[in-house]
């Protein structure tokens, strides 16, 4: 069961990946990219890291894609792009694909990574507790940072959503 | 104050007017005189005190250090430096106070001025100097000097010419210096003056040669000598100062400085030198016509001798019964001690005597120019012993010295060298006996023609003499000229150098006696009876082939003017050829037009578009995953 | 059935990554651009935990909450920056956002 579902989930998850890259739309990239998550959660509840599917549900999913929805409507005027294959970017992209399938191939034929028994120790990631004395013993520093990052973060947005002219482009 | 304060005070006065005439004083001729005569009454007032005050001393301080090799600016002030530093003070003061006169109505006073303290600045440098490197660095600024002051006129064009050929002749003999100074630092490990000793290696004839290319080209020995007649195209008091006096005996004060590197071989190679340029000088100057070509060939002959009389100090000669007074060996070791310093006895007598006779000879043919309003050909003057009575018999004393009359100062110098050759070496004995009488010779041919017989020329008719500024140092230096050869008055404090001087004893100094009175009536009585004081050369008239020949000088300015256009300018030609296309088109250019195509490809780089240098992203991760990946 | 093993999740991370590139490459759209940006942080996240869970500590899963709160504040300031471009420049077309050329 667990392996179907881990490929179920893959699937799901590239699939709405490459409609994220290849939607004309935005609004529908914006769309395939909610499915994306919803995929990538789902991998993380086999993981048995479940804290992080809802957080990454709620805070990602939730607010960070709301938030693009929101600034998509906002700004984008056509909502429509042409897809002018260009000689060079094409040819880059294939490139690039070339080395990512060799890099890929090289991993798969040689690089295997010997990973235990994922089912000879118990999940670690289940409960919530451990989670929480990592954060305030061992990480405190960092969760320090980052309130102090989400502070700045919050006067930048706040300055630069100003207007700098007054009130005029109000009218 | 001490010592050492006063000879910086000494040095620096100079230096301090110079540099307020060249900064502030540009037009103020009058201004700009004042302080250059004030500075050259410090230069002697210090010389005098120093000298006479009796305090020798030597200090230095560390002016580069560049890893183990360190470059020291320094005084040595012993016995040689204090003589050298009373000429220049007399003497530079005596033409400052000349200048006053002479270039009163001169456009150009300030910058004439300013050069003549720069020039009192770098000889003294020199005469000060501790080490060959410092002395260098002034040998170099005497020959700026003198560039700056022969091209006072500039607008001459025989002027701008003159002064150039003076500094690239110098600048060949400092080649050779420079040699010399760089190979004795390298065996020596020192180029102070103090630590000099002449060791026994394979360099020990070569080291003094090279250093003597440097007095060849500053005091114009033979082959170098072609400078020093050109550089008369400068004022005169600047002829007096510089190129009689000062400067060119620069020279042989170096020399003597570094005597303790002498060895046999190398002064023999002096001695001759010195030699054939006395011969050679004194046989051009019976032929010439400027008054002061005339004393520049005088000059040069005066600088052979003491040039010869150094190179003559390599045999030991016995001296007064009364100082050897031991055993056999100690008697010998003396006399090996004292045998090259003889020569530099006898070199810095001569010079001392000269340099005051021939700056009173030069002064005075500058009273003679500036009376018959800058006439200079002595064809055209004449009956000049009646309108100019003051010049007149100054220069009559000045010509009295240097053909040694008794008694007057040339007399003992020329006495004391002719005495050494006498000793040492039988054939320059001859050479510079007969060049006493060429001496005697073309001095009275000078003497007569210029002063006696009826004037021939408007501007010799109405001569007049000039004033106290003019008068007051010839009658100085006539005085000199006539006490400067009884060293019996010189204060013990010069002893370091007179001690050394040699004298006859017995029958030598009967020898010694008739030689010189006959060479003087030989030599004088041949001018008085050959030349009347007429409009043409007697020798001209009645011989024109060797009149010619003795016109010449020997082609040697012929030669070297082919020299340089066929082969020197040639070679300069292919050079610059050579620097425009290589080193400045190729190499130059190139590499900033290599430098723009590189900018002009980075910026191609610029296109704006996020995309594009999101690729240049990926293509430095490609070259890091190759990197990795051990491709690399 | 394959057994999902360490591999095929570094695998899926990598596929993941390497799409989320594509599509910064290759859209004119910012907003798309920046969609896809977040989506390799999303990879990232994956091969994270991937590999906490394999290795058996915590530290990988504690990580992503700190990637999670960085792109959470990043996408706030970066959107913030659009918005004002958008107001000058009245396009979000990258194609036309090329001030710096030349």
């Amino acid at each position: 069961m667990a392996p179907a579902l881990f490929y179920l989930f893959a699937l799901l998850t590239v699939a709405s990946a490459v409609g994220v890259v290849a939607n004309k739309n935005a609004v529908n990239a914006a769309m395939s990219f909610l499915l994306c998550l919803v995929g990538v959660a789902g991998l993380f509840v086999q993981l048995d890291a479940y804290l992080l599917a809802f957080l990454l549900l709620l805070v990602y999913a939730g607010a960070v894609v709301a938030l693009f929805l929101f600034i998509i409507m906002l700004l984008d005027t056509q909502g429509r792009q042409n897809w002018g294959f260009k000689k060079f970017s094409t040819f880059t992209s294939l490139v690039a694909l070339g080395l990512l399938l060799t890099g890929l191939g090289t991993f798969v034929a040689r690089g295997q990574l010997d990973a235990p028994n994922p089912n000879a120790a118990g999940g670690v990631g289940a409960a919530l507790k451990p989670y929480a004395y990592q954060l305030f013993t061992t990480y405190l520093l960092p969760v320090q940072v980052m309130g102090f990052l989400l502070l700045i973060a919050m006067l930048g947005v706040i300055v630069l959503s100003k207007r700098i002219d007054g009130p005029e482009d109000a009218k | 104050m001490t010592p050492v304060c006063i000879a910086l005070l000494t040095v620096l006065a100079p230096l301090v007017s110079a540099t307020v005439i060249a900064l502030c004083l540009r037009r103020a001729g009058t201004l700009a005189a004042a302080i250059s005569v004030t500075a050259a009454v410090i230069v002697a007032a210090g010389a005098f005190t120093l000298a006479i005050g009796g305090a020798r001393f030597e200090a230095s301080m560390t002016w580069l250090r560049l890893g183990s090799f360190a470059l020291s600016l320094g005084f040595k002030f012993d016995d040689l430096a204090a003589l050298m530093l009373v000429i220049v003070g007399i003497v530079g003061l005596c033409v400052h106070v000349f200048s006053l006169g002479y270039m009163h109505d001169d456009a150009a006073k300030a910058r004439y001025f300013g050069g003549l303290s720069v020039f009192m600045f770098s000889m003294l440098g020199i005469v000060f100097a501790g080490n060959l490197f410092m002395m260098f660095i002034f040998w170099e600024l005497v020959g700026f000097s003198s560039w700056l002051l022969i091209n006072h006129w500039h607008e001459k064009q025989s002027a701008s010419d003159a002064s150039k050929k003076a500094f690239i002749t110098n600048r060949v003999g400092d080649f050779g210096f420079l040699l010399g100074i760089i190979l004795c630092y390298w065996t020596n490990g020192t180029v102070n003056l103090s630590e000099l000793a002449a060791g026994h290696h394979v360099y020990s004839t070569l080291i003094p040669l090279l250093l003597f290319c440097g007095a060849v080209g500053k005091s114009a020995q033979l082959p170098l000598q072609v400078w020093l007649p050109d550089a008369m195209e400068g004022p005169t008091p600047v002829s007096a100062l510089i190129h009689a006096a000062t400067m060119v005996a620069a020279g042989i004060y170096m020399l003597c400085r570094i005597n303790v590197l002498m060895v046999p071989q190398a002064l023999t190679v002096i001695m001759w030198i010195g030699t054939a340029t006395a011969l050679y000088a004194a046989l051009c100057a019976i032929a010439q016509r400027d008054i002061k070509k005339i004393l520049a060939y005088s000059t040069l002959s005066q600088l052979g001798y003491m040039v010869a009389a150094f190179g003559l100090g390599s045999k030991m000669i016995p001296i007064s019964d009364t100082v050897v007074d031991a055993a056999g060996q100690t008697a010998v070791s003396h006399w090996a001690m004292l045998g090259a310093a003889t020569g530099v006895g006898a070199a810095m007598f001569h010079l001392t005597t000269h340099a005051f006779f021939k700056a009173l000879l030069f002064l005075g043919s500058g009273s003679v120019i500036h009376g018959c309003h800058h006439e200079q050909d002595i064809f055209k003057m004449g009956g000049l012993s009646s309108r100019m009575k003051l010049t007149f018999a100054t220069f009559t004393i000045g010509v009295a010295a240097i053909i040694g009359l008794p008694f007057l100062a040339g007399f003992f110098s020329k006495d004391a060298i002719l005495y050494l050759a006498y000793v040492n070496n039988k054939a320059v004995f001859a050479i510079l006996a007969f060049t006493a009488i060429l001496t005697a010779l073309y001095m009275t041919r000078l003497w007569r023609i210029t002063f006696f017989g009826e004037p021939r020329s408007d501007s010799a008719a109405h001569a007049h003499e000039g004033g106290l500024t003019l008068t007051l140092p010839l009658v100085v230096l006539a005085a000199l000229a006539v006490l400067a050869g009884y060293t019996g008055i010189y204060p013990k404090v010069f002893g370091g150098v007179f001690d050394l001087i040699p004298e006859a004893h017995g029958a030598d100094h009967l020898v010694i006696l008739l030689t010189s009175l006959f060479v003087l009536l030989v030599g004088a009585g041949t001018a008085f009876l050959f030349y009347p004081p007429a409009a043409t050369d007697a020798l001209e008239q009645k011989s024109p082939g060797l009149f010619r020949l003795l016109a010449s000088k020997l082609w040697f300015d012929e030669i070297y003017t082919y020299y340089i256009d066929k082969v020197q300018q040639r070679f300069a030609l292919l050079l610059s050829f050579l620097e425009q296309i290589l080193l400045a088109g190729v190499i130059i250019r190139g590499l900033a037009g290599l430098v723009g195509l590189v900018g002009l490809g980075a910026r191609a780089l610029q296109v704006g578009r996020i995309n594009v240098y999101v690729y240049w992203f990926f293509a430095g991760v490609v070259i890091l995953w190759l990197f990795a990946t051990g491709v690399f | 059935m394959i057994t999902a093993t360490l591999n095929e999740y570094v695998i899926l991370s990598v596929v993941l990554f390497a799409i989320g590139f594509f599509g910064v490459l290759l859209r004119k759209n910012t907003l798309v651009i920046f969609m896809s940006l977040e989506l390799m942080l999303v990879a990232s996240t994956l091969g994270l935990v991937a590999f906490s869970r394999y290795n058996h500590t915590l530290d990988g899963n504690v990580f992503v909450f700190f990637i999670l709160t960085v792109a959470a504040a990043e996408v706030a300031v970066g959107l913030a920056i659009i918005v004002a471009l958008f107001r000058k420049r009245h396009t979000i077309q990258v194609d036309e956002l090329n001030s710096l050329k030349n």
